[in-house]
């Protein structure tokens, strides 16, 4: 399919795409390979150093994240998550020295509602979805004054 | 003008054609690929509003919607079996429409939607009805609440019909990775829906219901529309309320609309538009009225859309996508052109870096989002003698892989000493990316490009492969990192399947521009030769 060949182009050599991409904007297509480059040149970061980054280990992952995986998914999973993390790396070679951070799209802002406690009127909807109640309490296994 | 439109297809008055005799939908299933890519549009008249056609129909005593109602549900019992678009079906649609038809004959007033069945997908909370967004780990549970988008939707007449199937909790571009069932392509049963977002697509394809609500994080209204040959419409990050959204990505979640036109898929989106105290997130903009855009086409002029300037994105064009992608996008920009626009190409030099920015991001903002799901409040547990223990088996237990996936991904993202390296780095890549459009959009009114690199693949074909998994969104989930909005729709059939596979354009527009999208897309498919994107495998229900 086409998008193996996409993905050839995305993944095979990351450097050289980043090269061929990084610039600002424009809207013809008189823009040079040449031009491309010397930006590129400048767009270089010195301040990030991708050997520092150290490849994920999966087993500690899953126990930061509180997931329990199986030693076959910690070996399927692990080796799939260091393809996209490696994958990820490309990221590291684009110069954004001089760019702040985008949260999230554009928006106007002021639209928090009073912070002011409602009564939610379903309560018993709520209660009845909770695996393990008793009377007002969520029931977890003890956590306090273990022997 | 919406009175000058034509008579829209009903499914009472306008039953599915039968391209292949009298095979059945499963025969067509194994049928050797003969591509014929004129048959599914070669004669068929530009498609009309199942919205419209309702309303007119109830109001003028045409029909009812109870009947209406009875022919839905009896062509999901007809095709779900080959489809699995549905992940649960309402057992109130005939009580609710039955309440819709003793109002009409009391002379009480009704909403706009009154009649219309529609598809709400997995991740979006419905009241007394399962929400499970396709995990086992929220198997049977049901919220105590309607999503803001569902109760507009209500209170304005529409009929949940059901609650559609997805990848789970969004995360997958072909619905493969439900933990319950896998949906089929209604062009070819053999090929996936795409997704996430697969069974709203492929419901409305079928015609199992008039409309149905997605989500868009990445592209998972778009793709899947694209593959299916439907409209899909990722409306501008703020523009449709988030809550009862289970939220993956909260900086990129959107719920979007689908339908078999423009027109729909408008309205659809003017029904759930528009400030909710409950998401803050939801912006205070006015929402026009759409439905003036959707003009009938004998009054377009001989150049109606005279002037509008559309901007090719180059990028989307390059090596790694399919040709008759390109060939379908190349001839909707002359169709465009045709129109009276001014079509030119334009550069977005951080096109490709959106990718690994979004991955990165969507991936760390699941790892905090669905902490939530951790067996103890509601969703399934798996009990332990010691209380991280209940939440690893829960979770190890409830996830499915895909999911684990991404949460460990972002786990490792936003550890100590990797933030700046990965979370923070994408997010100044998406001020790059929003850059580019902005200058992009400046100069043009909108962008257009494919919706995917390729149309609908095999089931099962990318299944193990994360990255070329993640390769088909490219078209897709820059306009996430953007903001903005787009709309999706066919332009033209490849080969593949028994008669050919949908190809999508996407038309990209400024922040709340989305009725210029409209307009634009509206007259497109009014007016696009051959048109009228309807699966050619499906049984007829009359």
């Amino acid at each position: 399919m086409a998008t193996r060949a996409l993905l050839a182009v995305l993944s095979a050599s990351p450097p050289r795409m980043i090269q061929t991409k990084v610039s600002t904007f424009s809207s013809s297509s008189s823009l040079s390979f040449q031009r491309h480059s010397r930006r590129i040149a400048r767009c270089f970061s010195s301040d990030t150093n991708p050997s520092v980054l150290q490849p994920p280990d999966v087993s500690r992952l899953a126990e930061t994240a509180r997931i329990s995986l199986t030693p076959s998914e910690i070996e399927e999973c692990g080796a799939k998550i260091r393809q996209v993390i490696h994958w990820f790396g490309q990221l590291q070679q684009v110069d954004v020295s001089c760019v702040e951070p985008a949260i999230r799209a554009e928006m106007e802002g002021g639209n928090l509602r009073e912070d002011a406690p409602e009564t939610f009127e379903n309560r018993d909807s709520i209660r009845a979805s909770i695996p393990s109640f008793d009377e007002v309490y969520l029931k977890v296994p003890k956590v306090l004054n273990k022997e | 003008m919406l009175s000058t439109l034509q008579p829209p297809r009903s499914l009472t008055l306008l039953p599915f054609r039968r391209l292949h005799g009298s095979k059945t939908i499963a025969s067509l299933a194994s049928a050797s690929s003969s591509p014929t890519l004129d048959a599914a549009a070669s004669v068929s008249p530009p498609p009309q509003s199942q919205i419209l056609a309702t309303r007119r129909s109830l109001l003028s005593g045409e029909t009812t919607a109870s009947e209406i109602a009875k022919s839905h549900l009896s062509r999901i019992r007809l095709t779900e079996p080959h489809l699995k678009c549905f992940l649960h079906v309402s057992e109130t649609v005939l009580k609710e429409a039955q309440e819709i038809d003793r109002r009409i004959s009391k002379g009480e007033e009704v909403g706009p939607l009154a009649g219309v069945m529609i598809g709400v997908k997995d991740n979006i909370c419905t009241e007394g009805m399962p929400s499970t967004a396709a995990s086992r780990i929220l198997e049977h549970y049901r919220p105590p609440f309607d999503a803001t988008a569902v109760k507009r939707i209500k209170e304005m007449g529409g009929i949940v019909v059901g609650k559609t199937n997805m990848d789970e909790f969004g995360m997958g571009s072909t619905t493969e990775a439900s933990a319950f069932q896998v949906t089929a392509n209604p062009w070819d049963l053999t090929r996936v829906p795409g997704g996430s977002s697969g069974g709203s697509a492929a419901a409305v394809a079928a015609r199992q219901c008039m409309v149905s609500l997605g989500s868009d994080t990445g592209g998972s209204v778009r793709q899947p529309a694209s593959f299916c040959g439907v409209v899909g419409l990722k409306p501008t990050y703020g523009r449709v309320s988030r809550f009862g959204l289970m939220a993956y990505a909260s900086s990129l979640d959107v719920i979007g609309c689908f339908g078999s036109t423009v027109a729909d898929a408008g309205m659809l989106l003017h029904a759930v538009s528009g400030y909710d105290r409950f998401d803050s997130t939801s912006s205070k903009q006015d929402v026009p009225e759409f439905e003036s855009q959707f003009l009938s086409m004998d009054s377009f002029e001989s150049k109606p859309l005279k002037g509008v300037k559309v901007g090719l994105i180059r990028e989307t064009l390059e090596e790694g996508v399919d040709s008759g992608v390109r060939s379908a996008t190349q001839e909707a920009a002359s169709h465009l052109e045709a129109l009276g626009c001014v079509v030119t190409e334009v550069s977005l030099p951080s096109f490709s870096l959106g990718l690994p920015a979004y991955y990165v991001i969507a991936s760390s903002e699941s790892s905090s989002n669905l902490s939530r799901y951790d067996g103890v409040r509601y969703g399934n547990q798996v009990m332990a003698d010691e209380l991280n223990k209940l939440y690893e088996c829960s979770r190890g237990q409830g996830f499915g892989g895909e999911v684990k996936m991404r949460i460990l991904m972002g786990t490792y993202a936003l550890s100590a000493g990797y933030y700046d390296a990965y979370y923070k780095r994408a997010q100044q890549v998406r001020t790059l990316i929003r850059k580019d459009f902005k200058a992009a959009l400046d100069q043009n009114d909108i962008l257009i490009s494919p919706a995917a690199p390729s149309a609908a693949y095999k089931i099962g074909e990318k299944k193990d492969d994360p990255l070329a998994m993640y390769a088909g969104d490219i078209m897709t989930v820059n306009v996430n990192l953007a903001g903005l909005p787009a709309i999706v729709l066919p332009c033209g059939l490849v080969e593949g399947g028994p008669s050919g596979l949908p190809v999508g354009l996407q038309m990209v527009g400024a922040a709340f521009d989305e009725e210029k999208l409209l307009k634009v897309g509206h007259i497109f498919e009014q007016t696009l030769k051959g048109s009228g994107f309807v699966p050619p495998a499906l049984p007829n229900v009359a």
